[in-house]
């Protein structure tokens, strides 16, 4: 049974036209990444939208199943800090926050701390950070956020932070102010540990 | 004349602390009330050792324009430091027109100018107007206003009255910040009490709450504070006007639009669910302008050339809320990561934007 279910799968991206970019011996690997993907419950699109990102690029074989390689193990990193009921957008949204410098253990308190999805949460964690926003402040400020704001805010309020920076604001000071004013208690201690709490407000 | 007091306040987002403050201020009145200059300067120490410093300076120019009607022209600078962390600056001008009576008057006012911080400067225009009457030893006054700093926005709407008697001067302000777009709301009011102790020598004690000052970027706070006023007495709120200004309070016009040459801006347009999202690049100069993205599986799509924006191609895709990847070539060039997006590495050696869909 679990064989005819690995066959259909392996069937199922062979038979995906679009990996008919890939030259035969990266598709065969591009194919073997995503089957193994899909067999642990992971999804198999983002890999192929790496893979396919990679011939665009004219990246060459070895530097695509490389690239499909890595983000199936972030994958799995995300989906073990979000849990298995992790939508894809999610799975994705977490592993930039991975990789911009988040630690699994922020993923895991932001699904503790807010109703799913928590895409959009993730996004802009990742967002904050990829902008030079410190990563511990990041973490506490999107933390903070959690628990009430709605998407629309969180949106608003990396939309703001970015054009803070782009006047010429330091990324962190930016995120702490915009944090503060939005009432976010907390977000002015940039010195906050990778998964730990955000600190009380500091005196002035 | 010289202002020394302490206080206990609580910033937003902050502990409450204790400070002190050093407040030296100078005034010159024109003989015949033609114009006035002052200015005001702070020195502010917390409890944590940090510091504040402020400056500021004001001019206005009165003119009679009519019977009733009196018209004056303004301008004011000011720059802060706070704990050598966050520096603020602005430059205002303002034209206001009076309309006055023996013990009532009203007036109107535009304001334009500049506020930063860091290197960023944002426009700021303010629009209000205000009402203000007199009796015997008490004045009240009233005022609507509406101030723009980047594409914060909001409006204030203040009260303030003030008895006077035997020498001891009783002052108070009410007000509510409403329609705010990043600047805060609520209800604030600050009360204050002079007492002259003799010749060139007072004792002020106040207490309040005040709001967000987005033009010269304080932060929200409460107070308590007590002092003493040396100089020719007159009365200034002795609130610590002087607040940290690491909370500035944001802005943000964002960048001003222009796309230098052989650069790319991305803008994307989402209006909703069931409709397609409108991607417009920027991008002056150029012939032809290809996307590819996640949610064109990474095949190069060509936009098309805007008929109504200048510099702009533009194309509309399916694209689901999320994160998404996308790269941009002009003219045939290299694959590259557009302003509008936030730019990270790829893993071809090369760079990608990634924007969300709400």
């Amino acid at each position: 049974m679990m064989l005819t279910v690995l066959l259909l799968v392996t069937q199922v991206a062979v038979q995906d036209p679009r990996l008919e970019r890939l030259d035969p011996e990266t598709r065969s690997l591009v194919v073997s990444v995503v089957d193994s993907a899909r067999a642990v419950g992971l999804p198999g699109e983002p890999l192929i939208q790496r893979a396919l990102e990679g011939v665009t690029k004219g990246a060459q074989g070895p530097r695509i199943v490389a690239a499909v390689r890595r983000l199936a193990t972030d994958l799995g990193t995300a989906r073990s800090a979000l849990g298995t009921r992790a939508t894809t957008p999610e799975l994705e949204a977490g592993v930039a926050a991975l990789r911009a410098g988040a630690g699994p253990q922020v993923l895991t308190q932001l699904r503790d701390a807010r109703r799913p999805p928590l895409t959009m949460a993730l996004a802009v964690l990742a967002d904050l950070v990829t902008s030079g926003v410190p990563v511990d402040s990041a973490s506490a400020i999107v933390l903070a956020f959690a628990p009430t704001a709605r998407d629309a805010d969180l949106v608003e309020f990396r939309r703001a932070v970015e054009r803070d920076i782009s006047l010429g604001a330091p990324p962190g000071a930016a995120a702490s102010v915009r944090a503060l004013n939005t009432g976010i208690r907390g977000a002015n201690d940039a010195a906050v540990p990778p998964g730990q709490p955000p600190r009380p407000p500091s005196r002035p | 004349m010289l202002d020394a007091g302490i206080s206990y306040v609580e910033y937003d987002g902050f502990l409450p602390s204790g400070a002190a403050s050093l407040a030296p201020s100078i005034r010159w009145d024109h003989p015949r009330g033609r114009g006035f200059v002052s200015a005001r300067g702070t020195y502010l120490r917390f409890e944590s050792g940090n510091r504040s410093l402020d400056f500021s300076a004001r001019g206005s120019f009165f003119m009679p324009l009519a019977r009733r009607w009196r018209g004056e022209l303004g301008a004011g600078v000011g720059a802060s430091d706070y704990a050598s962390i966050a520096h603020f600056s602005h430059g205002i001008v303002d034209a206001r027109v009076h309309l006055m009576d023996q013990d009532r008057g009203g007036w109107f006012s535009t304001s334009v100018g500049r506020s930063s911080f860091g290197d960023g400067p944002r426009p700021v225009a303010v629009v209000a107007m205000g009402v203000w009457l007199l009796k015997n030893e008490a004045s009240i006054s009233a005022s609507l206003d509406r101030s723009f700093v980047g594409d914060t926005a909001y409006s204030d709407l203040r009260s303030s009255a003030r008895l006077q008697r035997g020498g001891i001067q009783l002052d108070g302000t009410l007000g509510a910040r409403v329609f705010s777009n990043g600047a805060g709301h609520g209800v604030y009011g600050e009360a204050s009490v002079l007492v002259p102790l003799g010749q060139g020598a007072a004792v002020i004690v106040a207490a309040g709450r005040y709001p967000t000052d987005v033009i010269t970027g304080s932060i929200a706070g409460r107070y308590v504070s007590a002092g003493f006023r040396l100089g020719k007495l007159g009365f200034r709120p002795s609130r610590p006007a002087e607040r940290p200004q690491a909370g500035i309070p944001p802005l943000s016009t964002g960048a001003d639009g222009s796309v230098p040459p052989g650069e790319t801006r991305l803008e994307v347009t989402n209006r909703g669910a069931d409709e397609p999202v409108r991607l417009t690049l920027y991008a002056p100069d150029a012939r032809a302008v290809e996307i590819s993205g996640d949610f064109t599986d990474w095949q190069p799509v060509q936009l098309q050339r805007s008929a109504t924006k200048r510099d702009a191609w533009e194309g509309a895709f399916r694209i689901a809320p999320g994160i998404h990847r996308i790269n941009v070539r002009r003219d045939g060039g290299p694959w590259t990561a557009p302003a509008g997006t936030t730019r990270s590495a790829d893993d071809f050696g090369g760079e990608v934007g990634v924007f969300l869909l709400p």
